[in-house]
């Protein structure tokens, strides 16, 4: 275990306190980027095109613009100056680097050709139509196969080495070689994107669907060639993000100048079909995999080797490989990628990026290893588990996959398994065939820096705020939770106030860090908060302390005591900041990123898990469904273990429309994505949610914090792909490579009732 | 397309709105009424965030011209609470955590009540099918299952529920 101090906190870490914005949530009150409405606000509709590849010819906006309402037409030819980010930038980050209508060439279907903005969104909507491009296409790839060879322009890159993969797998016993692909996915949040802008010369205020305030502030000053404190980005509520809104799109620019041109605020919304093409997707992946082992089960060598489509413009790297250098004790591994581009919308971080379709592949392949070595597939990892990253020779700061498996088998009842395929029947319905299936999950953790400030105020409340968001993970709920641990004042007198980029520099909700980012930082604003306290305790005129020295006094149950006597001998603290004539005591912290702890970087740090699924099989009407789940994760403390289950159902669910529906369809004859609404890209509904058992086997990471909490955003979704096809082979026989699972595959099993 | 006179009831209110014969009615309340706690998921009728009762029944406001609810009584999620008691069904969806990122949820409660209006005490496959016309993209739908069956068994929810 590393030597590092966790703290103890008070029962109200780690409790079910419901999410302290649920009121303003359920009544309907809490405010969304599209909300906002302003005197004189008026409607941008986006133009998208019409072809996948090609030069914009011209465009005819003169019918367009004797509309009535018409107030002005954008095109590349004025839509004024809008810039991409500067080289080797850390400060700001983005995925489709072209900033919109920047030119007059066409790399996607649906890009954005042109925007109109009009008085009503019904006299932009019907704008919209009237505008004529007249295009010159060209040829295009959107082809589903990732075969593509590596070019000078994209080359292949080895990720990781060690041994030599190659000659062992070659001379191994037993071994898998199979491709493995995951498709184009979009992440769909039910909250569509959307900007509203508005100029009050030299300044934009922008309300946002971000998942980072302080990144958009950081890549729209770029964009719109202003500084930064020209830039409020606002973002009060996030119907959800799933990385789909980590980075800036470019609406948000198209409003802000929009919005520059006219002098009057603009709102621009995407529309459920721009939520396929304009806002990023998961990029599709083809991944081959070379595994062997010794007859009793111990890995000889693991070969992955991936593509990832990206588009025109940007090398988006979907990091498949994240998981595989240190996922299993393996003493031959090679890991290699390449980029394959094709005319499609811009790749961007979907929940657990890289990850989670990487270990669709890797947990496959050890399922088929496992039933190659006939040997039991819980069984096989376990002998594989390492508490060693053996792609760097460090010690993980706390992994627990062999209890995630364990606990996991004894909940699922996996001990009742038979292994045979298509040999068990849902009890009490022999037409119905069971399948069991089993995955491991792996998510990085870590923390990035953040800053924040607490007031302890006069008024008997205390108020905490950071430039950082909740996207609906709970975030507001676990600020008030830390302040009030540390404080004892009742969690309904702290008032959270974040999604603001004039806020203290606060982390983007991302990659599952925000929580372990921002923990810190209000623990030390807490902190220092209180000693303003104490100090004022200790010198206020009328004061009971007056005279005694800050040392001697403690801050619990929010009163100033004298530390060797009890919190209730002690005075409220709002009495004396009063007796002192003082509105607030006030407290700043920081958290510094991880990587920059010495006594971290002696650790690999990442987050655990094992997913145990059940399907129900019915050949006699080609039904399969996903019936019971079994989750377990090793995720480090829980803040909050009701937003943390719920962020883990979500995932699960999730991680069923991953590997059961979801796929966008990118038709070959146009290279539209076809399927842009929710008809036709299905995602799990009400009657798609099984059983599901959450369990959080919890050891608090202290390199992560004095908390001991990693982040779980992304971790549920990891492994549950895998454990559906493994457990679909189980009922059916059928292996499916090729993601989501297709009925029509399944009619090849011969499995009988 | 020049602008009609609606007369409607909006949560018990007569109100009186000028807009063309083909505005949606979801963009009635947000932007005329500015009752923005009805939601748009997609504008197609296929998510139900912008679910509402008219006239008793359980409609996706995205795709009724305010022409048609000339007349009609209108029910948002801003009618559940009185004088900022929460309804039993909200008490429930903030207890359960059936709220999450919270943009399906008003859409979700309009739903839910319009169930237990019909159907007090609701089994879990009636909830299923009670709420099938919502979809819901972050909290995997068990903790709204919860919520309502929570919510059924609350006192006073068949009374409360209007």
């Amino acid at each position: 275990m590393p030597d590092a101090a966790l703290y103890t906190p008070t029962a109200i870490i780690g409790s079910e306190l419901p999410r302290i914005d649920g009121p303003l949530k359920t009544s309907g009150t809490a405010m969304y980027a599209a909300d906002y409405h302003f005197p004189h606000l008026v409607h941008g509709v986006p133009v998208t095109s019409t072809v996948a590849a090609g030069k914009i010819r011209s465009i005819d906006t003169s019918a367009a613009e004797k509309m009535p309402g018409v107030l002005l037409v954008i095109t590349h030819d004025n839509v004024g100056p809008l810039f991409r980010m500067a080289p080797g930038g850390h400060d700001g980050r983005t995925s489709e680097s072209r900033p919109p209508l920047e030119d007059d060439i066409v790399r996607y279907w649906g890009q954005y050709v042109a925007m109109v903005v009009a008085e009503t969104i019904e006299q932009a909507q019907i704008a919209a139509h009237a505008i004529k491009v007249d295009y010159d296409p060209s040829s295009f790839n959107v082809s589903k196969v990732l075969d593509d060879s590596p070019t000078e322009e994209l080359p292949l890159h080895t990720e990781s080495k060690r041994g030599d993969a190659i000659s062992a797998f070659a001379s191994a016993p037993v071994k898998i070689d199979q491709t493995y692909v995951t498709p184009a996915e979009t992440h769909n949040p039910m909250e569509m994107h959307a900007t509203v802008a508005v100029w009050n010369n030299p300044k934009f205020t922008l309300y946002e669907t971000t998942q980072g305030v302080m990144n958009h502030q950081h890549v729209m000053a770029e964009t719109l060639g202003v500084p930064r404190e020209n830039i409020q980005v606002i973002t009060r509520f996030l119907g959800s993000g799933f990385g789909g809104k980590l980075f800036p799109w470019p609406h948000s620019a198209l409003a802000a100048a929009a919005a520059r041109q006219l002098n009057r605020p603009v709102k621009v919304s995407t529309n459920r079909q721009m939520m396929f093409q304009n806002v990023g997707h998961r990029p599709r992946t083809q991944q081959h995999m070379q595994f062997s082992a010794t007859p009793d089960g111990k890995l000889v060598s693991l070969r992955h080797d991936y593509r990832n489509h990206t588009n025109l413009g940007d090398d988006i790297h979907e990091n498949c490989g994240e998981a595989t250098p240190f996922i299993y004790s393996v003493p031959n591994l090679l890991l290699t990628s390449a980029l394959v581009r094709r005319n499609v919308g811009t790749p961007t971080p979907m929940r657990g990026p890289g990850a989670v379709p990487g270990l669709f592949a890797v947990e496959s392949a050890m399922d088929e290893l496992a039933i190659a070595l006939k040997m039991d597939p819980v069984e096989f990892r376990l002998k594989n588990d390492t508490l060693t990253d053996e792609s760097n020779g460090k010690p993980f700061s706390s992994r627990h996959l062999k209890e995630c498996l364990q606990l996991g088998s004894e909940k699922f009842g996996w001990s009742k398994r038979n292994p045979k395929v298509g040999s068990m029947c849902k009890p009490g319905d022999p037409d119905v065939i069971l399948g069991w299936g089993v995955a491991a999950a792996s998510w990085g953790a870590g923390h990035g820096p953040c800053q924040a400030s607490v007031a302890l105020l006069n008024d008997g409340t205390a108020r905490v705020s950071c430039g950082t968001q909740d996207v609906g993970t709970g975030t507001y709920t676990i600020f008030a939770q830390i302040v009030s641990d540390r404080t004892g004042i009742p969690i309904d007198k702290v008032r959270v106030v974040i999604g603001d980029s004039a806020l203290p520099p606060g982390p983007t909700s991302g990659g599952s860090t925000c929580t372990a980012t921002v923990l810190p930082a209000i623990a030390e604003a807490t902190d220092n908060a209180i000693k303003v306290a104490l100090a004022t305790a200790a010198t206020a005129k009328d004061s009971p302390f007056h005279g005694k020295k800050p040392d001697g006094l403690a801050f619990h149950e929010a009163r100033v005591h004298l530390e060797d006597r009890p919190a209730s001998t002690g005075t409220p603290y709002q009495q004396l900041l009063k007796m002192a004539n003082i509105d607030a005591a006030n407290g700043e912290g920081s958290t510094s990123a991880l990587n920059s702890n010495p006594e971290a970087r002696k650790y690999s740090t990442h987050s655990f898990g094992a997913q145990f699924i059940e399907v129900e099989w019915d050949p006699g009407i080609a039904r399969l469904r996903v019936s019971r789940v079994v989750s377990v994760i090793d995720g480090g403390r829980m803040i909050n273990k009701k937003t943390a289950e719920n962020q883990i159902l979500g995932a699960v669910v999730m991680g069923i429309g991953m590997g059961m529906l979801e796929e966008t369809i990118y038709t070959p004859k146009t290279g539209q994505p076809l399927n842009s609404n929710y008809a036709d890209y299905m995602v799990p509904t009400h009657a798609d949610s099984p059983s599901i058992e959450v369990h959080f086997i919890e050891y608090p990471d202290p390199i992560l914090g004095e908390y001991g909490a990693r982040g779980i955003g992304e971790i549920g979704l990891a492994g549950v792909a895998p454990a559906i096809t493994a457990a679909v082979y189980h009922a059916t026989g059928v292996r499916v490579r090729e993601l989501p699972v297709r009925i029509e595959r399944l009619m090849q099993s011969t499995v009988q009732v | 397309m020049s602008d009609c006179r609606i007369q409607l009831t909006i949560n018990g209110q007569q109100t009186s709105v000028e807009a063309p014969p083909m505005k949606r009615l979801l963009d009635v309340l947000r932007e005329d009424l500015d009752l923005t706690g009805t939601k748009e998921g997609c504008g197609e009728g296929e998510c139900g965030s912008c679910s509402v009762r008219m006239n008793g029944e359980l409609v996706n406001s995205c795709m009724v011209p305010i022409l048609q609810a000339h007349g009609a009584h209108i029910e948002t999620v801003e009618s559940l609470a009185i004088d900022a008691e929460l309804h039993p069904l909200q008490k429930a969806f903030l207890e359960c955590g059936g709220a999450q990122c919270g943009i399906c949820t008003p859409g979700m409660l309009m739903a839910a009540t319009h169930l237990i209006a019909h159907n007090p005490n609701p089994s879990l496959e009636q909830i299923r099918e009670g709420l099938a016309g919502n979809l819901c993209r972050c909290t995997g739908f068990i903790k709204i299952f919860d919520s309502v069956i929570t919510a059924a068994a609350m006192e006073g929810s068949r009374t409360h529920a209007r």
